[in-house]
């Protein structure tokens, strides 16, 4: 068990979440990515606590986790906002920026 | 060997759990795949000595996290045709995976240049963290307790339904 | 003074240019004639002031202007030279220009634009003047180019009539391709001249710098200009075609002043020219013809003006045969005589075309000698004139040109001219004695002839008798006063005295012939010459030179200008051009969907940016 297969998974892990990001128009499922991701980042924290021996790292993740939590409050609050806003989960629905400004 | 056939198939968890979670059409399954992930990523934090954070995990991450989500899933209750229509779902995701994969392996290729071996340590139980927590993450601690308060304020603001005028 | 000499014609024609222009329809009568008759008049006393300084020993006259180009060694000033040479051409240009203008304003006093004629009309005498004033090539050529644009805008005077506009434009066209050659000319010059200042004291001081051979191609070019200018072969087409102007016009412009440019460019150049006998003996060869052709035709003409026309062509030549030969005051002598009996002529037949309503076929005149005494006395003398007749002004020039050429051995030459000059006097003869003499089927009624219209003409028969008495040769007891004058490099000829009275009895006999046949055939009953033979037809026709020159030379390129314009124009210009646009139109219409305000796609777009960053520093920076 070499902190090289750790990498790996970091890596593998934080890709997929990347794809899942780019890729998906279901607005769960974006957020799921986005936990996906920080989460792995939390896992290479824990990787370099045992490398270096200091539980620094491990306290790090702990606050990560707590922040991971309030965000994803806010996240779901989103959502839920939006969907009262236009009844619709999807992505592609929010489109506002491209919306024409009537001139005064 | 045994560490490294329950890397395996920890690692099994998290990655079939992710894919499953990109890939699936509905929402709730895909919340599921997450689930999976999340209790993977508990095992892994124990795997490395991290007792304490393993457990925070499973609290926060699963008990919380996790049950919100579905909560808020089943709330939101989308019936079938009103989820996103997504025909091109399967190309998008593959013109992610080759635009990812560069990233990928330079990730992979930065970290590698980090430490190669484990030392032996002690594990990390609660007593180690949280003698670490409260003497050098003192502050960051605290800032965190506002950030939490904060965001349950925000999420009450953003999530409350209009108030008519009467 | 001397520049005052152009510039004075310049102001007036500004003057009364911007009067006229802000009120085309008021008629001031006489602010016009006033200007535009006293301004040539006070030019014509300045230039016979400045030539009586010259004739009494004053060295060469120069004065600048101001500097026009100044662009490192090329130095171009606004300046004028008078020196002998162009002491003679300003006086009789001046003098006879003036008379002209004075019976222009007779002729032209019904006129609506009379205003704008005498604009047009003082234009060119200013540019004449420069032309002639010059001291450097550059200058000349813009007065060349003025005095064509002045020709342009003369001859399409009565401009409703589209066939005036068509004549005026080929002058124009024509006198262009002739510029072509004059401007390669005088860059062959400078370029050769490197070093030293352009004005014709120093090119004529340097000019053993040029090796034989461009010097032969800037004289042949330069002699294309005068081709276009001075109306001989291949050039000449143009000059029949201009007689659709007022006959004023005519008079100055296409008898007297203008078409002269081309002898005088020679004289001037005569430092150059004397160096390439070669080029000279071509120059020669072209006048003979071009001399010969334009009496051929005019012994079939019908209009009166165009028969004129081809006279003047046939008497350019033989001032270019002078020219050329080398005997160059013999031509400035003969440009001097022909301006007085050309424009009399000229001016005689403008003043038969008013008095018969505008008639212009001398087939249908006749009889006039009883109505038109005076008109009819005047060009009896200039008819006597240009036929070579003594004591009149031609034969003392003509018979000049034609001793050179006998001298100097170019026994053809010599006789196409004396043949030419035999048939001068028989189409001459032939047009007087048509318009006064013959009985005529037709009865005309006399419209009066106003007096400002007549006077001149006494002026110029008088100046057509006397006018030869400047260049009388040693033989006949003169002293060749005006080639002593004019301090050219004549080339110098020996002939016995005894030689030069049987040419001169040779020439006095083919005018009398001529004068005869003339009468015999016309003086009784006349009428239009009908093509029955090929021969005549050919000739009546002019031997089809402008067929032949619209077949050859202006369908072709009519071809290519519609090739291109229909083929190229729209299919590669604007072809490439629509593609650009089309391509500019399909690459923003792609760009402009990539902002599609959908977020997912924006974070692809940062995707795109982090996998090609990754590709880059992974392989092409090296390992990390």
């Amino acid at each position: 068990m070499t902190p090289n297969m750790f990498y790996l998974l970091v890596s593998i892990l934080f890709s997929l979440g990347l794809i899942g990001l780019v890729s998906r128009r279901n607005l769960f499922i974006v957020y799921m990515s986005v936990e996906l991701m920080l989460s792995s980042v939390n896992l290479l924290l824990a990787t370099f606590s045992k490398l270096l021996g200091s539980p620094d790292g491990s306290v790090i993740a702990l606050l990560m986790i707590a922040v991971i939590a309030a965000e994803a409050a806010l996240f779901l609050a989103m959502i839920i906002h939006l969907y009262r806003a236009k009844k619709s989960i999807d992505s592609d629905n929010f489109v506002k920026l491209k919306e024409r400004t009537n001139h005064a | 060997m045994l560490e490294l056939s329950i890397f395996v198939i920890l690692a099994l968890f998290m990655i079939g759990g992710s894919v499953a979670m990109i890939t699936n059409k509905q929402t709730i399954f895909s919340a599921f795949g997450f689930l999976v992930a999340m209790i993977g990523l508990a095992g892994m934090f124990a795997l490395l000595d991290s007792r304490f954070l393993a457990l925070a995990q499973i609290m926060v991450s699963v008990g919380a996290i996790v049950v919100l989500s579905m909560l808020t899933i089943l709330t939101i209750n989308a019936k079938e045709e009103s989820l996103p229509h997504e025909p091109h779902k399967y190309k998008w995701i593959l013109v992610s995976t080759i635009l990812v994969m560069p990233f990928t392996f330079l990730l992979y290729k930065t970290l590698s240049s980090f430490g190669q071996n484990f030392e032996l340590t002690q594990s990390f139980t609660s007593k180690v963290i949280g003698k670490t927590l409260f003497t050098n993450w003192v502050l960051p601690f605290e800032i965190v307790s506002i950030l939490l308060l904060a965001a349950m304020l925000g999420a009450i603001v953003i999530a409350r339904k209009e108030e008519k005028e009467l | 003074m001397l520049s005052l000499i152009v510039i004075l014609p310049f102001l007036s024609a500004f003057f009364m240019g911007v009067l006229y222009l802000s009120n085309t329809k008021k008629k001031n009568y006489a602010f016009y004639t006033l200007v535009g008759v006293g301004t040539p008049a006070i030019s014509t006393i300045f230039s016979l002031i400045i030539m009586y300084d010259l004739i009494s020993g004053a060295p060469t006259m120069h004065s600048t202007l101001f500097s026009w180009i100044n662009i490192g060694e090329f130095n171009i000033n606004v300046a004028f030279m008078a020196d002998k040479l162009s002491g003679v051409m300003i006086s009789f240009i001046t003098f006879i220009g003036t008379l002209i203008h004075v019976y222009a304003a007779g002729y032209m006093k019904d006129d609506t634009g009379y205003g704008k004629f005498f604009t047009y009309f003082n234009l060119f005498m200013g540019s004449m003047l420069l032309l002639v004033l010059a001291d450097n090539p550059i200058m000349m050529f813009v007065g060349w180019e003025l005095v064509g644009l002045s020709s342009y805008l003369l001859i399409g005077f009565y401009h409703h009539d589209s066939k005036n506009i068509s004549a005026a434009n080929k002058a124009f066209i024509l006198n262009r391709v002739g510029d072509f050659g004059f401007i390669i000319a005088i860059s062959l010059l400078f370029v050769s001249l490197e070093g030293t200042a352009f004005t014709f004291a120093s090119i004529k001081a340097h000019i053993y710098m040029i090796n034989h051979d461009t010097l032969s191609l800037i004289g042949v070019l330069l002699f294309v200009g005068a081709m276009g200018k001075s109306a001989q072969i291949p050039l000449y087409v143009w000059l029949p075609d201009a007689m659709a102007g007022p006959t004023p016009v005519s008079a100055l412009i296409h008898a007297a002043t203008m078409v002269t440019a081309g002898v005088y460019m020679v004289a001037r150049y005569s430092f150059l020219y004397e160096l390439i006998p070669d080029v000279g003996i071509f120059i020669a060869t072209i006048g003979a013809a071009s001399a010969l052709f334009a009496a051929i035709i005019a012994s079939y003409q019908s209009d009166i003006k165009k028969i004129l026309a081809y006279s003047t062509m046939s008497q350019l030549g033989y001032m270019f045969i002078a020219v050329g030969l080398g005997a160059y005051s013999s031509g400035i002598f003969h440009v001097f005589t022909h301006a007085f009996f050309k424009a009399l002529l000229f001016m005689g037949a403008g003043a038969v075309i008013i008095a018969l309503h505008h008639e212009q076929n001398i087939f249908k005149m006749g009889g006039l000698k009883k109505h038109l005494k005076l008109i009819y006395l005047t060009m009896f003398i200039a008819t006597l004139a240009i036929s070579g007749i003594p004591p009149f002004a031609g034969f003392f020039s003509k018979d000049a040109i034609l001793v050179t050429a006998f001298a100097s051995e170019h026994y053809i030459i010599w006789g196409v001219g004396t043949l030419t000059a035999g048939l001068t006097a028989f189409y001459m003869f032939r047009l007087l004695f048509t318009v006064f003499h013959a009985k005529t089927k037709e009865s005309h009624s006399i419209q009066k002839v106003p007096l400002s219209m007549t006077y001149p003409l006494l002026v110029l028969a008088l100046g057509s008798a006397t006018a030869g008495f400047l260049g009388v040769n040693e033989a006949y007891g003169g002293n060749s006063w005006i080639n002593n004058f004019l301090n050219l490099p004549d080339v110098k000829l020996h002939l016995s005295h005894s030689t030069e009275y049987l040419l001169g009895a040779l020439n006095v006999i083919l005018g009398l012939l001529g004068m005869g046949l003339a009468y015999k055939l016309f003086a009784q009953e006349t009428q239009e010459p009908n093509q029955n033979t090929l021969l005549k037809q050919v000739i009546i026709n002019k031997f089809y030179i402008d067929e032949i020159y619209l077949a050859l030379i202006i369908k072709p390129l009519f071809l290519v200008s519609h090739f291109i314009s229909k083929v190229i124009d729209p299919k590669i210009f604007d072809g490439t051009i629509n593609l650009m646009v089309f391509t500019y139109m399909r690459l923003s219409l792609l760009f402009s969907s990539l902002q599609n305000a959908k977020v997912r796609y924006y974070a692809l777009y940062v995707l795109v940016g982090v996998s090609a960053m990754s590709y880059y520093i992974l392989f092409k920076l090296g390992e990390l």
